[in-house]
C-alpha cells in the first residue's frame, strides 16, 4: 500500500507491501531508514532544523524539526525490532534558493543537523542526494528496502 | 510566429475572470456599500455565493457560529477581507488543475498560492508593517502565469530545466531564453486582460525580480520573500524547484532574519490547509 508522508510527517512500517513516498522536498530534509533483517523501515519529512526555539510546536509535532523528528523515528524503528548496526540510512533534500546573501540557509542547516543527530546515534549515511536547487520526491520500497529519488518522471536508486 | 507570440496570443482564449468579481470588488471598495446591490450581483452567480460562504466558514477564520449569508460574512470579516474572499472564491476552482510541464499535481499550485498569500500577511504582521492593500490577493495571484503555461499551453519544460542545470541560471531566466517570455510576465498580461489593478499586475510581473520595480513596493518585496519561504517549505513546489534568485535588494529593505523566516514557515504550514482544501474536487 502507498503511504504519502506529508511535510512534517513520519511513517513507520513493518509491512513488505508498503511503499512510502514524500513529494517535493524543497529545503526540507527526507530521511529513510531500513533494517533488512526484520523488514522495518521509516520515512520522515522534516521542515526545520532545530526545535528549541519552538517548544510548543515540537511537542505537538516533533516531526516538523530534524532534531526531534529523526530522534523519534529512530526510537520508533528500534521499538519494532530494528537494530542500529543493521540500519541503512539515506538522506535527501536540503535544497536552497539562489541566495547570494545566504540568509535563507534552511536547507544547509537541515542537512548539517541531520548529520549531527545521526552521528550522535552512531549511524552513518549510506547514500544521499542533497543540496543544489532541485525539488526531490523520495520513495522507500519496503519490499526491496530500496530508496529512490523521482525526478522528471524517472526513478533513480539512491 | 515566435513562441512568445503563440503564448501571448492564447491568453485571449483563457476563460475570463468571472464578471461578477470585477463588479463585487468595485462595490466592496466603497465603504458605504449597499448590501442590496451586492445581493443583486451575487444572485446571478450562486456558485460564487457558495464558495464565499465556504471560505467564510473555514477553520482559517474560526468563527464559532455559522456564517449563513454574504451580508453576515461582510459584517464579521469587513469589506477588505470580503474583497479578498471574492477573488479567492473565483480563482480557487480554476487553479486546482495540475500543471503538466511543471510536474505539479492537482491542487499543488493552489496550495502554493494560498501559502504565499498567508505568508505575505504574516510577514507584515511579524515586522509590524501595516498590511498593504491587496497583500493577500497579490500573494494569491503571483504565479497565475504558471497556470497559463502549465495547464492551457502545456509547455515542454524539459529544455528549460536542461538550461537551468547547464548554465546554472534561475528558472525564469531559462523560460525567457527558451519561450521568449517567463511565467511572471505571462501572469501579468493575463491580470491586465482581466482588468485587475496595476498594483496586482506589477507584483505578478516582478515577483522574481523586485529590484526592477521603479518605486519601492512593500507588497512586492513581501510577496517575493513569502514566495521564497513557500518554495523552501516545498508547498506545491514543482519541477522548477528552488531555482530562483532571492533578491538582495528586497531583503535589504525588508528587515527579515532567520527567526522570522522560520516562524513564518511554521505558521504558513499550519494554516495553509484550512483554506487550500476547501475547493478540492476529489
Amino acid at each position: 500500500m502507498m503511504h504519502t508522508v506529508g511535510i512534517s510527517d513520519l511513517y513507520i512500517s513493518d509491512k513488505k507491501e508498503d511503499i512510502l513516498v514524500t513529494y517535493s522536498l524543497g529545503s526540507c530534509i527526507g530521511v529513510t531508514v531500513f533494517d533488512p533483517v526484520v523488514h522495518v523501515g521509516a520515512l520522515i519529512h522534516c521542515m526545520l532544523p532545530l526545535s528549541k526555539m519552538y517548544p510548543d510546536k515540537s511537542n505537538s509535532n516533533p516531526c516538523m524539526f530534524v532534531d526531534t523528528g529523526v530522534t523519534k523515528m529512530l526510537q520508533a524503528v528500534y521499538d519494532l525490532g530494528a537494530k542500529r548496526d543493521r540500519l541503512i540510512v539515506k538522506v535527501a533534500g536540503g535544497a536552497s534558493l539562489l541566495d547570494k546573501k545566504r540568509m535563507f540557509r534552511i536547507g544547509e542547516r537541515n542537512y548539517s543537523v541531520t548529520r549531527k543527530i545521526l552521528w550522535k546515534n552512531n549511524l552513518l549515511i549510506a547514500a544521499e542526494d542533497v543540496g543544489g536547487s532541485k525539488s526531490r520526491t523520495v520513495i522507500l520500497n519496503m519490499n526491496t528496502g530500496k530508496t529512490t529519488i523521482k525526478n522528471k518522471g524517472q526513478e533513480v536508486e539512491l | 510566429m515566435s513562441l512568445r507570440e503563440t503564448i501571448t496570443g492564447q491568453l485571449g482564449s483563457i476563460s475570463a475572470m468571472p464578471v461578477v468579481v470585477g463588479k463585487l470588488r468595485q462595490l466592496l471598495s466603497n465603504p458605504d456599500v449597499e448590501f442590496r446591490k451586492l445581493s443583486e450581483v451575487l444572485k446571478y452567480d450562486p456558485g460564487m455565493t457558495t464558495n464565499i460562504l465556504r471560505l467564510a466558514n473555514s477553520a482559517y477564520f474560526g468563527f464559532r457560529t455559522q456564517v449563513n449569508t454574504v451580508t453576515q460574512a461582510i459584517s464579521r470579516l469587513g469589506l477588505k477581507r470580503m474583497s479578498e474572499l471574492v477573488m479567492t472564491a473565483a480563482i480557487g476552482p480554476i487553479m486546482q488543475r495540475p500543471l503538466k510541464g511543471y510536474e505539479v499535481p492537482a491542487g499543488g499550485l493552489w496550495r502554493h498560492s494560498i501559502a504565499v498569500a498567508i505568508a505575505t500577511e504574516h510577514l507584515a504582521g511579524q515586522l509590524n508593517i501595516p498590511v498593504p492593500e491587496d497583500a493577500f490577493t497579490a500573494g494569491l495571484l503571483h504565479d497565475i502565469g504558471k497556470m497559463v503555461l502549465g495547464t492551457f499551453i502545456e509547455v515542454d519544460t524539459v529544455p528549460i530545466m536542461k538550461l537551468v542545470e547547464e548554465k546554472k541560471i534561475p528558472f525564469d531566466e531559462a523560460e525567457r531564453e527558451i519561450l521568449g517570455i517567463d511565467h511572471a510576465e505571462v501572469g501579468s498580461l493575463l491580470l491586465k486582460k482581466w482588468n485587475l489593478p496595476e498594483s496586482l499586475v506589477n507584483v505578478t510581473r516582478l515577483h522574481h525580480a523586485p529590484h526592477l520595480c521603479e518605486e519601492n513596493s512593500v507588497v512586492l518585496n513581501l510577496v517575493h520573500i513569502a514566495d521564497s519561504i513557500s518554495l523552501m517549505s516545498g508547498i506545491g513546489t514543482g519541477q522548477d524547484g528552488l531555482a530562483y534568485n532571492i533578491s538582495k535588494e528586497a531583503t535589504d529593505i525588508i528587515p527579515i532574519n532567520i527567526k522570522i523566516i522560520e516562524t513564518c514557515a511554521v505558521y504558513t504550514m499550519q494554516r495553509v490547509s484550512e483554506l487550500s482544501e476547501l475547493f478540492e474536487t476529489n
